[in-house]
């Protein structure tokens, strides 16, 4: 039975828009979860616009999804790294508070006894807060790849620790002061697109290269599926796993970077709804908790929806708790259609051979 | 019942009558007929893919065929679902057991008839005489309060077979039942087939091994391609018109051994390498272009020897040389820098990586081989060596990017054996190379090894099938209690030779 050639003019034309729409996405090269969420993200906007055109198709409306998503997105890339290998981390967003606090701090020394030192030593203040995302990260590294802890107690550990070192240095009060560089590369466009955005999208693109085409994307890939055939492959999982939580926990600090570049603030309890959150939206964008399986493409998708969903209900006044409602909604769909699709092939493709 | 039995001929337990199943278009059976008598076994044998597993799933009501009959002492089934089967008295024993290794073997026994039956409660009370009545029963000696994940394979399979007992089986069907199992416990289970025989009961053994298979059984049934080719009984056939019914091809199992150059340098040089518990002072030379064999019983240190020398159990102390040069083994990258690759016992867990491609398995151990400048992976290289090997080791599969888990046996070890051969190791060790493989593949893999072999290369077969050592190893190693104990070579490489010396 070929869907094409059915009767019902309308099922025809949503039997070729349907094959138009696979052969265009396939042409995209993309795996099946990322045309999912190539989909999911296409109606959740187009729903938001339909139901709320003047506030949602605003131009700030959509600055403010281009601005709000990076920081939430590189982290998102982080956790799906993590996940890759068969880990998780949950440290990642207090490392990405504490190199913005260390920034701040830094530059607030500084500045206070020479405001134009501070400025011209910008460069080194974000290589510092790059570093303790790296040094967060080495932690992480050493706890799961030296002494095989469990990921997610050791990095449960370090998020306790680098939140309460967080907090007892700032008092728990929110810090002032970023370089001005910074402030303005956060308001900055390239060619509309906030620069924010831009750094999203590249780092997205390198991490992307980094895992599928590099040695260590692959070992990280295989350690991931299958621990005990990797290590008899010769893959040294030490090095892999203190490669990834080194990976990780420099894509925290540049969280922290983002965070500041888009306010010129830093506390110890900022993004804390992000911890969950990111690791929803990772799930989301395809990748398999347990290791293996996992597309930057469809984690940054992911990210999208989810700020495009945000902003939606902003728009439509609705609250942060609704908001959060829709993103169990959403993840739970959406993992509910993938067990239908999965328990449905092997029964479809019996009916098809059956009618035959 | 409509055909009532001549005098004589007892009525058969089972019939299959016409069974047509199709799988998205392809036929996987195509009317396959068997009949299985009381007190008989009956072998089925055929390659992977030849739909051995489809018609076990399908007497067991797993699957439901498209069209044809069960018939059961003569009852027909047109659909039957596994109730029916265990009700009937069909019980399958699949190579995993799928036993409940938390559980002592009591409650194993017990628990799935229990559960069948509907009852609520577990009785241990009742449990613990039931399952030993069973055991002693069928002479054994098993404890019924171990837990099963404390079992050897052998015991596990006992226990399989006491639970299959405890639910009146009286047609019993066992995947794969010898292939973990070392000879001696494969002489024990045919002690208790013989038993179950003698109450009546009819069992189908699905098998590889083809000796086994017509040690033990009264009939072989052939399948090849979905079709039944060929039922008859054991005493007409021989395990080279076994071989040639399963695949359609004549197959040459005989032994093939190139001649080595006198002058070909040793590649792996052991000299008295020692690891307490696993074996001792253990020394052998693996020249150029040779191959040699390591045969002995499950435990006798044979797997231990190959693990240390791929670093998986450092030895203790000695010396292992590489094209001479001594190198130390205290990690699994260590042997791989000096040259050595491994394809493990048990592919499934330590070889593949079954939800990943082809590609990406076949690359697993090279990848800092096929580097581009920039340290990323030089993508045209990696898809020439992809599909150098694809097409060398005649991987049957759509294409390189199919997940390994859809691979028959016999493809699944090519994958392994093209993940070493990517990296073109001096000495390739290979353990159980063919176990799990149908017959076909197994002379492929055979013909590899001696390719790879005349190419340079140094490789060391650790196996406990005899044929398969005479077929292709220049000399073979006979460990014994961590001890090599003999080295046959020349014309003292035999299947009996090897067998006597292994169980000696």
């Amino acid at each position: 039975m070929n869907a094409v050639q059915e009767k019902n003019p309308l099922k025809r034309v949503n039997a070729e828009v349907d094959s138009r729409w696979t052969g265009l996405v396939e042409r995209l090269h993309v795996d099946r979860s990322a045309r999912r969420m190539l989909l999911l993200v296409v109606v959740a906007f187009a729903i938001f616009a339909a139901l709320k055109p003047s506030v949602f198709l605003s131009g700030i409306n959509l600055q403010n999804i281009a601005i709000s998503s990076p920081e939430i997105g590189v982290i998102a890339i982080a956790m799906m790294l993590a996940m890759l290998t068969g880990g998780i981390d949950l440290s990642l967003v207090s490392i990405a508070n504490l190199s913005a606090i260390t920034m701040s701090t830094m530059f607030t020394a500084i500045a206070a006894n020479n405001p134009d030192q501070a400025e011209q030593l910008f460069p080194l203040i974000v290589l510092v807060g790059l570093v303790v995302g790296l040094l967060g990260g080495a932690v992480n590294g050493l706890l799961v790849s030296r002494l095989g802890i469990t990921p997610i107690l050791a990095t449960l550990g370090t998020m306790q620790i680098y939140n309460g070192i967080a907090v007892a240095w700032t008092g728990g009060k929110t810090l002032y002061g970023s370089p001005a560089a910074l402030t303005s590369i956060g308001q900055s466009t390239v060619g509309g697109v906030p620069t924010l955005f831009v750094l999203f999208v590249v780092v997205a693109v390198l991490v992307g290269i980094i895992v599928k085409r590099t040695p260590l994307g692959l070992k990280v890939t295989l350690q991931g599926a299958n621990p005990t055939a990797a290590r008899y492959s010769g893959i040294n999982s030490r090095a892999v796993l203190m490669s990834t939580y080194l990976l990780t926990g420099t894509l925290g600090g540049i969280a922290g970077v983002l965070f500041l570049a888009r306010n010129p603030t830093a506390s110890a309890d900022y993004g804390a709804s992000y911890v969950l959150l990111v690791i929803v939206i990772a799930v989301l964008g395809g990748t398999n908790p347990n290791g293996g399986f996992a597309t930057v493409f469809g984690v940054v998708l992911a990210t999208l929806t989810l700020q495009i969903v945000s902003s939606g209900f902003t728009a439509l006044r609705l609250s942060a708790f609704q908001y959060s409602i829709a993103q169990g909604v959403i993840l739970i769909a959406v993992m509910v259609i993938d067990q239908v699709q999965w328990r449905r092939r092997p029964r479809a493709r019996r009916a098809a051979a059956v009618s035959s | 019942m409509t055909h009532p039995a001549p005098v004589g001929t007892p009525a058969p337990l089972l019939e299959v009558r016409d069974i047509v199943k199709q799988f998205g278009g392809v036929t996987a059976l195509g009317g396959v007929s068997l009949d299985l008598l009381p007190g008989e076994v009956l072998c089925l044998a055929g390659e992977n893919g030849c739909g051995k597993s489809t018609l076990i799933k399908i007497i067991s009501g797993a699957e439901k065929p498209d069209s044809g009959t069960i018939l059961v002492d003569g009852q027909p089934f047109t659909s039957m679902n596994t109730t029916d089967a265990i009700k009937s008295g069909i019980q399958v024993i699949y190579q995993d057991f799928s036993l409940f290794p938390n559980l002592t073997v009591a409650e194993n026994v017990v628990l799935t008839s229990a559960i069948a039956s509907r009852r609520k409660l577990y009785d241990r009370r009742t449990a613990r005489p039931a399952a030993q009545a069973i055991i002693d029963d069928l002479g054994l000696t098993l404890d019924v309060d171990a837990r099963v994940e404390n079992l050897s394979v052998a015991d596990k399979q006992l226990t399989a077979i006491c639970r299959a007992l405890v639910d009146d089986a009286r047609v019993i069907i066992m995947d794969e039942p010898t292939t973990a199992l070392t000879r001696t416990e494969v002489g024990r289970l045919f002690v208790i087939v013989e038993r179950l025989r003698a109450r009546g009961v009819g069992l189908i053994f699905v098998s590889h091994k083809l000796d086994e298979v017509l040690t033990i059984s009264q009939r072989v049934a052939i399948l090849r391609s979905g079709k039944n080719v060929v039922t008859s009984p054991a005493s007409e056939l021989d395990m080279r018109s076994i071989a040639e019914h399963m695949t359609g091809k004549v197959l040459d199992e005989s032994r093939h051994v190139a001649a080595i150059d006198p002058e070909s340098p040793a590649v792996l040089e052991v000299e008295h390498m020692d690891l307490p518990g696993a074996y001792h002072d253990v020394s052998f030379t693996v020249r150029r272009g040779e191959i040699v064999g390591v045969t002995g019983l499950l435990g006798s240190g044979r797997t231990e020897i190959a693990e240390s020398l791929f670093g998986v159990l450092p030895p203790q102390s000695g010396t292992v040389k590489v094209d001479g040069k001594p190198v130390r083994l205290r990690s699994i990258g260590d042997a791989i820098a000096a040259g050595i690759g491994y394809v493990p016992e048990d592919r499934l867990t330590q070889g593949l990586f079954l939800e990943k491609s082809i590609a990406d398995n076949m690359i697993a151990a090279s990848m800092d081989g096929h580097r581009a400048r920039l340290g990323t992976l030089d993508k045209n290289a990696v898809r020439e060596t992809i599909q150098r090997l694809f097409a060398r080791l005649r991987v049957k599969a759509p294409n390189v990017q199919a997940p390994v888990r859809s691979l028959s046996g016999g493809n699944a070890q090519r994958v392994v054996l093209a993940k070493w051969l990517a990296r073109r190791p001096k000495v390739l060790m290979l353990n159980g190379p063919t176990v799990g493989v149908d017959v076909g593949s197994k002379s492929e893999i055979l013909d590899i090894l001696r390719a790879e072999a005349a190419d340079g290369m140094g490789i060391l077969v650790i196996s406990d099938d005899a044929p398969e050592l005479v077929a292709c190893c220049h000399r073979v190693l006979v460990v014994r209690h961590g001890r090599v104990v003999d080295v046959l070579e020349g014309d003292d490489v035999d299947v009996d030779n090897i067998r006597k010396k292994v169980a000696a």
